[in-house]
């Protein structure tokens, strides 16, 4: 079983070894750049200038090109058709599809934005695949976002699996008082009352045990907090994140002006 | 001036109408090993909650008497103050994972880093911790990856980090299978051979004999009785209230009766029995 | 007969784990068994075939005259009630009564026979004055009580306890033997998983012993439990008294009280 929801893998590369912070300005730069910046092929130029060349970096191209295929492709494509088919813009009709006029605008609309949201979640699966959680975590919680917010992203994650293993637990125990799931009446409400309803007091009981655990390790205390790990912010970093932060404004405002 | 002290506590929890801890007092001295025992719904656990502060301050509720703690008081402390005091382990292992951490190591580390001592501190003092209690082994390993007894091995180290001066454990070995047991006795006898003060809520009965200085028996929230091991565990005031008794004392007290055992005094071990039916 | 009948079983979970590797035996109706070991010996791999939870790899489970692959879990209760260890993985009712009537209703019993089934199993718990309870009011204590009725009131012939006296106080392990020895006057098949090995000497008449998979001992109590050194390999220890017997040079092993009593005579 997996002891945790994780995305991330452990490998030594460049994207690896860059600050969590700087990562994640660099995956909202993507996005944010790839939304607005007022040039149409932004979002397909991103592609194949960063995001493939970064997973190169990252060594991750295997794992990335995996959840490509099985995921982000999909959906892309998915949102290409219905925005092509079903929101026609324009009236060059290209061609008829039963009662669906499909034009060449709304072909080339529906084909940006989808190159949009395969950057959006290209970027965020790389970012995910090469940081660990409570790298990112540590370091933001050091720059000042509050200890209890990192608790609970980081518990959620290690949890959740753990839920998943109860809820089993639950499902076979209330099968194994009648509780039918292999038949069509279970699809009623009302079937779902008795999984529910363990998994949430049962979790509410634990919940509680958790925070008095966690409070006699000292998690209220006022003392400033430190770090087992020391997380390195190299001036290389630093400097990464003033341009891109600049070319975010750059893009941002570009469009603005021109719009 | 006793180590701790509790004087004439009477405890009850929010929107309940019977007060759970009723007039308790009782003083231990540094170093002692206390064992508290009783049914469930005795106030065990709402005894241990006091020692370590989570009573009233985490449960609110209404209090009288006064809790002192090397020379402190709770009343004139906050929670996370006290905490670095006295420690708090209990039954679930489970639930004293943090969740916050990806392996051991750092799961120990976790209250350091919360009370802000420097990281070169810390690590000595994992170190030192995971070496007494013999979890160096694990120290790579994910917290739930591991077997009850070794979680809760490690919920015990995680609290022995952070060097409280008085151990509080509410039945630790309930949910441990017999292997789990036995290493998580065996962890707490070495804490206690240290010099830790630790009052420990336990139902083993022949475990307590072999270990505790003194025996505190709770009933609905009072003392009982106090005392040696082999006073209170023999006593027959245990049994009239319904109190888990060792069977060594039971068949031993059958026999005595039939005029099968010749000494005046019951055994609670193995050992004691042996001794007590051979003569 | 409504026997159990387990030929040649096999299981691997699908993670590759071999967890039973050969078990073959028989529980008649009527006998209570109580099957120890360490953990990971493949104790509740077992009796999770008994009720169809898990299915065989190979082999063959059957109970009575239904073979358990042919035949779903919810059928399958009808015959085979199972206690899960942690009460808080069942409950879920506003009220007791309601929680005990969860498993005869989806039985599919008449009305009355639910009712006469929830009263009797509520009286043999000591649940009878709180029925109108919600069960996470109750401590514990009671909502492993409710747990238990709620098994109880489905009238099973055969019912599984996984670990009943964990983390219990002498009382309500007490109260737990009750409730067996009960099930037992009423001609049911009571199977248990237990690490209380002075639990299992004085309510268990047959004791299987798992280690790896296999069955390592089954026999009669006082046979299985007698043997220190075999039952050591699973890191289980004989009950205190066997033990105390041991010492003293007693000839016969002995498991209870009264026995010892007379052997020492």
């Amino acid at each position: 079983m997996h002891e945790r929801l994780s995305f991330h893998i452990q490998r030594d590369s460049f994207l690896h070894r860059l600050n969590p912070l700087t990562k994640l300005v660099l995956t909202l730069a993507l996005v944010i750049i790839a939304f607005t910046f007022p040039w149409y092929w932004t979002p397909h130029l991103l592609v194949i200038a960063a995001i493939i060349p970064l997973s190169l970096l990252g060594k991750v191209f295997r794992e990335f090109s995996l959840t490509a295929l099985r995921l982000i492709l999909p959906a892309a494509t998915f949102l290409f058709l219905m925005q092509a088919f079903f929101q026609p813009i324009g009236t060059d009709i290209i061609f008829k599809f039963y009662f669906l006029d499909v034009t060449t605008e709304s072909m080339l609309f529906a084909f940006r934005n989808a190159m949009r949201i395969f950057v959006m979640v290209s970027s965020f699966t790389l970012f995910l695949l090469s940081t660990h959680p409570s790298e990112l975590m540590s370091d933001l919680t050091r720059r000042g976002l509050p200890g209890q917010f990192a608790y609970v992203i980081i518990s959620t994650l290690q949890i959740i699996p753990q839920m998943q293993a109860k809820a089993q637990t639950i499902i076979s125990a209330q099968r194994s008082r009648g509780l039918d799931t292999e038949s069509t009446f279970f699809k009623r409400a009302g079937s779902l009352v008795p999984l529910v309803g363990p998994l949430v007091f049962g979790s509410l009981v634990e919940v509680e045990e958790r925070a008095i655990a966690i409070e006699a390790r000292g998690f209220t205390s006022k003392h400033v907090k430190t770090s087992l790990h020391e997380i390195p912010d190299s001036t290389f970093d630093q400097s990464l994140r003033w341009v891109l932060f600049i070319l975010i404004i750059a893009s941002v405002g570009l469009n603005l002006w021109l719009s | 001036m006793a180590f701790v002290n509790l004087q004439n506590v009477t405890y009850k929890y929010p929107l309940t109408k019977e007060p759970v801890l009723q007039n308790i007092n009782l003083q231990i001295q540094e170093g002692e090993f206390v064992s508290i025992i009783g049914q469930n719904g005795a106030g065990k656990s709402t005894l241990c909650y006091a020692l370590a502060g989570f009573v009233p301050h985490f449960f609110k509720g209404e209090i009288s008497g006064e809790i002192e703690v090397d020379g402190r008081k709770s009343s004139e402390s906050t929670l996370d103050e006290w905490v670095l005091n006295v420690g708090l382990a209990f039954q679930n292992p489970f639930n004293q994972i943090s969740g916050a951490k990806y392996t051991v190591f750092e799961e120990l580390a976790f209250g350091l880093e919360n009370i802000g001592v420097p990281r070169d501190e810390m690590k000595v003092r994992v170190e030192e911790a995971m070496t007494l209690t013999g979890i160096r082994d694990l120290a790579d390993r994910s917290p739930y990856s591991l077997s009850g007894g070794q979680q809760q091995r490690v919920a015990l180290t995680s609290i022995l980090v952070m060097r409280p001066r008085l151990l509080v454990l509410d039945e630790p070995t309930s949910q441990m299978d017999p292997i789990g047991t036995r290493e998580v006795f065996g962890v707490v006898r070495r804490m206690a051979e240290e010099g830790m003060t630790v009052v420990m809520v336990e139902h083993k009965v022949e475990w307590i004999a072999n270990f505790a200085d003194r025996v505190i028996a709770l009933k609905e929230g009072q003392i009982l009785m106090e005392g040696k091991p082999n006073e209170v565990l023999t006593s027959g005031l245990l049994v009239e209230n319904h109190f888990g008794v060792s069977r060594y004392t039971s068949v031993a007290r059958e026999a005595q009766q039939r005029g099968l055992w010749k000494k005046e005094k019951l055994p609670v071990t193995l050992d004691e029995s042996v001794e007590g039916f051979r003569s | 007969m409504m026997n159990i009948e387990i030929t040649n079983l096999c299981f691997t979970y699908p993670t590759g784990l071999e967890a039973l590797k050969g078990i073959s035996l028989t529980m008649n109706l009527g006998e209570q068994v109580a099957i120890v070991g360490q953990n990971g010996a493949g104790k509740t791999t077992l009796v999770r075939h008994f009720n169809g939870l898990l299915k065989p790899t190979s082999g063959s489970v059957s109970i009575g005259d239904w073979e358990t692959t042919k035949q779903s879990v919810a059928k399958l209760a009808s015959r085979v009630g199972y206690v899960f260890q942690n009460p808080d993985e069942q409950l879920f009712s506003r009220d007791v009564l309601t929680e005990v009537s969860f498993g005869p209703r989806n039985l599919g019993y008449a009305k009355g026979r639910v009712d006469e089934l929830v009263q009797r199993a509520l009286a043999l718990t000591e649940l009878a004055d709180k029925t109108g309870t919600n069960p996470y009011d109750l401590s514990p204590t009671w909502r492993k009580m409710v747990a238990l009725a709620s098994i109880i009131a489905m009238d099973t012939p055969i019912v599984i306890f996984d670990e009943p006296t964990t983390g219990q106080d002498a009382v309500n392990v007490a109260r737990i033997a009750h409730v067996i020895a009960e099930l037992k006057k009423e001609g049911k098949t009571v199977i248990t998983i237990t690490h209380d090995i002075d639990f299992c000497a004085e309510n268990f008449e047959r004791v299987i012993a798992l280690s790896k998979g296999q069955v390592l001992l089954d026999g009669p109590t006082r046979e299985v439990l007698g043997q220190e050194e075999i039952l050591a390999q699973t890191y289980v220890d004989p009950p205190q008294l066997t033990r105390l017997g041991k010492r003293l040079g007693l000839k016969e092993v002995v498991t209870r009280q009264e026995e010892f009593l007379k052997a020492i005579k």
